[in-house]
């Protein structure tokens, strides 16, 4: 039982590099994101059927399925759902009105979330992927009581319905449906279920097939076809089909837009309306609004919209005749707009978001309720862009015949999910920043000036330089009246506690810079790092096709300027600061993918091998074994500062450090024997370093790896036999020159060398693994100015949802196996070396908060040493700064202001008290010896 | 127990032979008194062979539970935000009696052992393991900061000395006025014999020295004059 205690002695050594508990929540920062919610999965909903108080919830486009607050737009809980690697991108998210749980369908599986906190209900699995999924307002005795039971269509060979009860997930009854029709959607009336099916006719038009059952007994009880005649020509044209009101409806258009035929599920006849047209522009898009509760009055709302304005026209629906009737129709209005649905008892209200206005109608009449006039949505956009609505979803309350309180949740055409109460902007969440696939850091540009200034000084003849350096002293001094209002400010401030990088404007830190995320939708949108609440700007700069994806890279070629690059395409810059575009057009250009560039190699994979050319012309070929793939390639970083080429030893000796730039780490799988090699290369000879071979991998698990200064790391997950370890490891390698200390190898004495010409003088490699608790999906290493700060291993642990900083003094391949430390490696920090790295929870960056979906993580180096900025994102995003070895340049959160004012007026008391004392012992001194 | 029941109905008709497993978190007090309290993102890892791998999310009865596992030794792993968990190794085998049910037998394990190296039993079943995990500790997740302390100052070894040499420096005038005069003059006697005070102390010798006398080749001539430098008063 002492195995136990291993993990415990290594959680006692070594205190560095833990998170400070001033320090959390003040120097790191995160937005707990969900992605770009999805109309149709997003609503309002009470999670305790008997308070009042409701939440808003969503099914989002990156899969993850959330409770948020909507007075204040916190995160209540969250569920990343895994989309089971689907090709067509269709999620559900339904809640039955008095419920406790939603429900969720994706993949192939539908799963009940109690809605108050989260948790699992039950799940059930499904043999086809799913198109619809749908709760049974019904009540017809045979259900549990409290839960409602809930509907699946599912699609695949066979495909089916499924009643699940609400309250085990229990199947209840399934329906399988001949034919080869393709499931479509469902619909369920008070009385009935409907399968909606496609069926493609002979002449390639599409018809819609309804086949409905029975709720209680599952069986068919009709079936027939909606002569759609010739007008669909796909399912695209299908607008929407009602799901849960009175009276379901379908409609659809034909493909120019100019009818609109409905039909109420459940009777064959259809209604056909012409759709006047408003402007010049072709109407694009036809979306139709209905209330969701099986109790509400059936009255419908179709959204036009073209190119530069839409409008609305509301239609009600005769239950006894099932007549379809036009009511009424809300004027055209340029720009775009949302229309949300809201109920209350059985009236219908429908909500209206334009670009500067929000207004709510009865469903029963045109008149207005309520209307609030929008000044903004306070939120960045870009230059001169019009921010508009993409969709809403509403909650109303009605007193008489005016709205008395009004919640809407719109996303905005810049990505961000925005709460109005009443008209007036509550709550942003920056949902565009869930899917950033590129991130830079830039240096703003008024810092920059400084240091140009400061260059230009430097390098010019000293007369010129003296005259160039009065001059800015002048111009500064027009500063000095702002500076001295500010000045009291400022002494207050310091005094208080609020420390120096929190004062607003200077940034001699470097701790403001700004980072320019690239998101998926083609936009470009600019944090600063230093309050990062806030969105400096939000622009749009590539023109994407739906459905066109881009692989952005963004870099920040000089200070000030943040160029992004799509693949082979040429640059276009920004500016950093306002996200003013500079010069040039950027081109989507799909492209062979580059593995990787760095200053003149390049690397091109090549069928299965690495390519790799210099100066144009191929250099060398990395070909791996038969039946071996290579799975990633990485270089050591081109900007990369060492400060010390050696490592000094408890006994000043020196162990010097095999630095050259060009190395990298290739890492490649063999499946049959399910083996995995790692490589060191050199970029310029293509010359085998080092190699190492894992077997019993996990080569479905990720393996990622890292390369930095004179040392790479690796990590993977390991399958069992009786006498290994099964679980996941951590490797990591140090190269040095010679392992004697004081002895620079066989390159010694040469002052240059190419490793094309000279034969190869291979490092002496030290490697040791540790095994870890969790699996490590991405590796980030921290980067400084100068390279003197030691460097912290950056983890990425999704198991936990954390970021993870591991001290490199903890995972020192040095640290000696089977003996403890002697005296000089004590003194160095070495101790002694034990197989499992507990990771200890002090080192996570994101503390007590859950970072989910972290893809990767970006490192930059702050204006002072100590001091490495950090940017993680994924689906969230977070953020923070690292001091690996201590803030030693800059006075941090432990220098108490306080306590050394104290301890200056204590001396000055004691000075002052004790004067007199003296004074009077000197002069009786003097007294007596005279 | 419905949602299991399901599961298990749902299994069945999936696969002909398949083993449940399900893990609860009991309340164990002192460290976790309500399992209710943990967070929803509290997640259960089976990891089996490569490439096989199960995740279950915690459900509203403190459970995670993994329908249809396939023959195989499986790690289980339970991630917590604000919780450690020791590690299970699960093992899946045929039944020993031939029957369809396969029995499921789970025990602790230890990180960086040799897989065979088994900790306490956590059951076995057949076709069915219902097994419970508790907390092994709770992750603290911040450095304090060695902060100020007026007591901490107050016994650093420096402090003390300052203070004693202090208390020294004012209180002794105040001992030597109330001293009764035996003893006063005892004391003065005692010091005017200490090495280094009275006037032949070796201060009193050092201070006055006199180099005019000493290069005259003058003995110690220094007896008159200040008398009573050692004197306190």
């Amino acid at each position: 039982m002492l195995l136990p205690l291993l993990p415990a002695a290594t959680l006692l050594l070594a205190p560095a590099c833990a998170v400070f508990s001033d320090e959390a929540w003040n120097v790191d920062y995160h937005f707990a994101l969900l992605g770009a919610p999805k109309e149709e999965t997003s609503f309002f909903h009470r999670p305790n059927p008997s308070s009042k108080a409701s939440l808003i919830y969503t099914l989002s486009e990156e899969h993850a399925l959330g409770a948020v607050n909507p007075r204040d737009g916190s995160l209540v809980w969250r569920q990343l759902l895994a989309s089971g690697g689907d090709s067509h991108n269709t999620s559900f998210l339904r809640a039955g009105e008095g419920q406790d749980v939603v429900i969720s369908g994706i993949g192939s599986e539908v799963a009940a979330w109690s809605a108050a906190d989260g948790r699992l209900v039950w799940n059930v699995h499904t043999d086809g992927p799913l198109e619809d999924v749908e709760i049974l307002e019904l009540s017809d005795g045979k259900e549990t009581v409290g839960a409602k039971d809930a509907v699946a269509l599912s699609g695949g060979e066979h495909p089916m319905v499924q009643r699940i009860d609400g309250a085990s997930g229990a199947v209840k009854w399934q329906y399988s449906i001949d034919g080869s029709d393709a499931p479509y959607q469902l619909s369920a009336s008070s009385t009935e279920v409907f399968a909606i099916l496609i069926h493609k006719t002979i002449l390639g038009y599409v018809k819609l097939r309804v086949v409905a059952l029975d709720p209680v007994t599952g069986l068919k009880t009709d079936e027939y076809m909606l002569s759609s005649e010739n007008e669909l020509a796909t399912a695209d044209n299908i607008i929407s089909v009602g799901a849960n009101s009175a009276s379901p409806i379908i409609a659809w258009t034909d493909a120019a837009h100019t009818t609109l035929k409905v039909n109420v599920v459940g009777t064959k006849s259809i209604s056909s309306f012409s759709i006047e047209k408003h402007d010049e522009n072709a109407i694009e898009r036809v979306k139709l609004h209905a209330p969701y509760h099986i109790n509400s009055l059936a009255h419908f709302l179709v959204h036009y919209e073209t190119a530069t304005s839409h409008w609305a026209e509301v239609y009600h629906i005769d239950l006894k005749n099932s007549k379809v009737e036009k009511a009424y129709s809300l004027p055209r209005v340029a720009g775009r707009g949302a229309f949300s649905t809201s109920t209350a008892d059985a009236n219908v209200y429908f909500t209206r978001v334009t670009r500067d206005e929000l207004s709510t109608v009865s469903s029963a009449s045109h008149g207005l309720l309520g209307r609030w006039s929008l000044s903004s949505f306070g939120v960045a956009g870009g230059v001169g862009e019009v921010i508009e609505p993409v969709h809403a979803v509403s909650e109303v309350s009605v007193k008489g015949d005016t709205v008395s309180a009004i919640r809407t949740t719109v996303l905005l055409s810049t990505g961000d999910w925005v709460l109005l109460r009443d008209g007036k902007a509550i709550w942003t969440r920056p949902e565009m920043l869930a899917s950033t696939v590129a991130v830079t850091f830039a240096m703003p540009a008024d810092m920059v000036t400084l240091a140009q200034q400061l260059e230009v000084e430097a390098h010019g003849n000293p007369v010129a330089a003296y005259i160039h350096r009065v001059q800015r002293h002048i111009t500064d001094l027009q500063k000095l009246p702002s500076f001295l209002v500010l000045m009291p400010k400022k002494i207050v401030q310091g005094f208080l506690g609020t420390s120096a990088d929190d004062a607003a404007g200077s940034d001699i830190f470097g701790f403001r810079q700004i980072i320019a995320c690239a998101t998926r939708s083609g936009r470009l949108v600019a944090l600063d790092a230093g309050h990062p609440d806030r969105t400096l700007w939000n622009r749009d700069v590539t023109d994407l096709k739906p459905g066109q994806s881009w692989r952005p890279s963004l870099s920040s070629t000089k200070d000030g300027v943040i160029q992004v690059s799509s693949v082979a395409g040429t640059g276009v810059d920004y500016n950093a600061t306002d996200g003013q575009q500079l010069a040039g057009d950027l081109p989507v250009i799909p492209d062979e993918p580059d593995l990787s560039t760095s200053r003149a190699v390049r690397y091109t994979m090549r069928g299965n091998s690495l390519e790799a050319t210099y100066d144009w012309s191929p250099s060398w070929t990395f070909t791996p074994t038969h039946g071996e793939r290579i799975l990633n390639l990485v270089p050591r970083p081109v900007d990369d500062p060492v400060a010390s080429i050696g490592k000094v030893l408890g006994d000043r000796r020196v162990l010097y450090k095999y630095l050259d730039s060009n190395i990298a780490l290739l890492a490649t799988a063999h499946d049959a024997s399910s083996k995995a090699n790692f490589y060191v290369l050199n970029t310029i000879s293509g010359a085998i370093l080092y190699s190492n071979t894992h077997p019993n991998i996990d080569l479905t698990a990720p393996i990622p790896t890292i390369m930095s200064e004179n040392w790479f790391a690796y990590s993977f997950t390991s399958e069992a036999s009786p006498d290994t370890t099964k679980g996941h490891h951590l490797v990591i390698g140090e190269l040095f020159e010679s392992l004697l200390p004081d002895h620079r190898g066989a390159m010694g004495a040469s002052s240059n060398y190419s490793v094309l010409h000279t034969p190869a003088s291979d490092p002496f490699t030290l490697t040791q693994t540790y095994q870890l608790p969790e699996p490590i999906s991405r590796l980030a290493v921290t980067r400084t100015r100068q390279g003197i700060t030691s460097r912290q291993l950056l983890a990425v642990l999704p198991a936990s949802n954390a970021l993870v900083g591991i001290p490199y003094g903890v995972v020192d391949p040095r640290r000696p196996v089977g003996r403890d430390a002697t005296k000089d490696e004590q003194a160095e920090g070495l101790m002694r070396y034990a197989p499992v790295l507990e990771l200890d929870p002090k080192w996570y960056l994101n503390h007590q908060r859950e970072v989910v979906g972290i893809k990767e993580v970006v490192t930059a180096p702050a204006l002072i040493e100590s001091t490495s900025l950090v940017f993680a994102y994924g689906l969230d995003v977070f953020g923070t700064r690292l001091s690996p070895s201590f803030s030693f340049d800059v006075l941090g959160r432990d220098f108490n202001k306080f306590q050394m004012l104290a301890t200056v007026a204590a001396l000055a008391v004691a000075t002052f008290v004790v004067t007199p004392l003296v004074m009077r012992k000197q002069v009786d001194q003097r007294w007596r010896f005279l | 127990m419905l949602v299991l029941k399901s599961l298990t109905v749902l299994a069945g008709t999936s696969l002909a032979s398949a083993a449940n497993l399900t893990v609860s978190i009991p309340s164990s007090p002192p460290l976790l008194p309500n399992p209710a309290s943990l967070a929803p993102s509290t997640h259960a890892v089976l990891i089996g062979p490569p490439g096989v791998q199960y995740e279950a999310p915690i459900r509203r009865d403190n459970t995670f539970t993994f329908p249809d596992l396939a023959e195989a030794s499986y790690l289980l792993t339970v991630h917590s935000r604000d919780y450690f968990f020791p590690p299970l190794r699960v093992d899946v085998t045929k039944a020993a009696d031939g029957t369809q049910q396969e029995t499921v037998q789970a025990w602790q394990t230890f990180r960086g052992n040799e897989w065979s190296n088994k900790g306490p039993f956590y059951g076995s079943g057949n076709g069915e393991l219902r097994t419970q995990i508790q907390p092994s500790s709770q992750k603290n997740f911040y450095q304090d900061r060695g902060g100020f302390n007026i007591i901490d100052f107050v016994k650093s070894p420096m402090i003390l000395m300052a203070l004693v040499s202090v208390a020294f420096i004012f209180g002794m005038p105040y001992i030597m006025d109330n001293m009764d005069p035996e003893m006063k003059e005892e004391f003065d006697d005692m010091q005017k014999k200490g090495p280094l005070s009275g006037s032949s102390g070796a201060a009193a010798q050092l201070q006055n020295f006199d180099i005019a006398g000493w290069l005259a080749g003058k003995g110690s001539s220094t007896e008159q004059g200040a008398g009573d430098i050692g004197k306190k008063r």
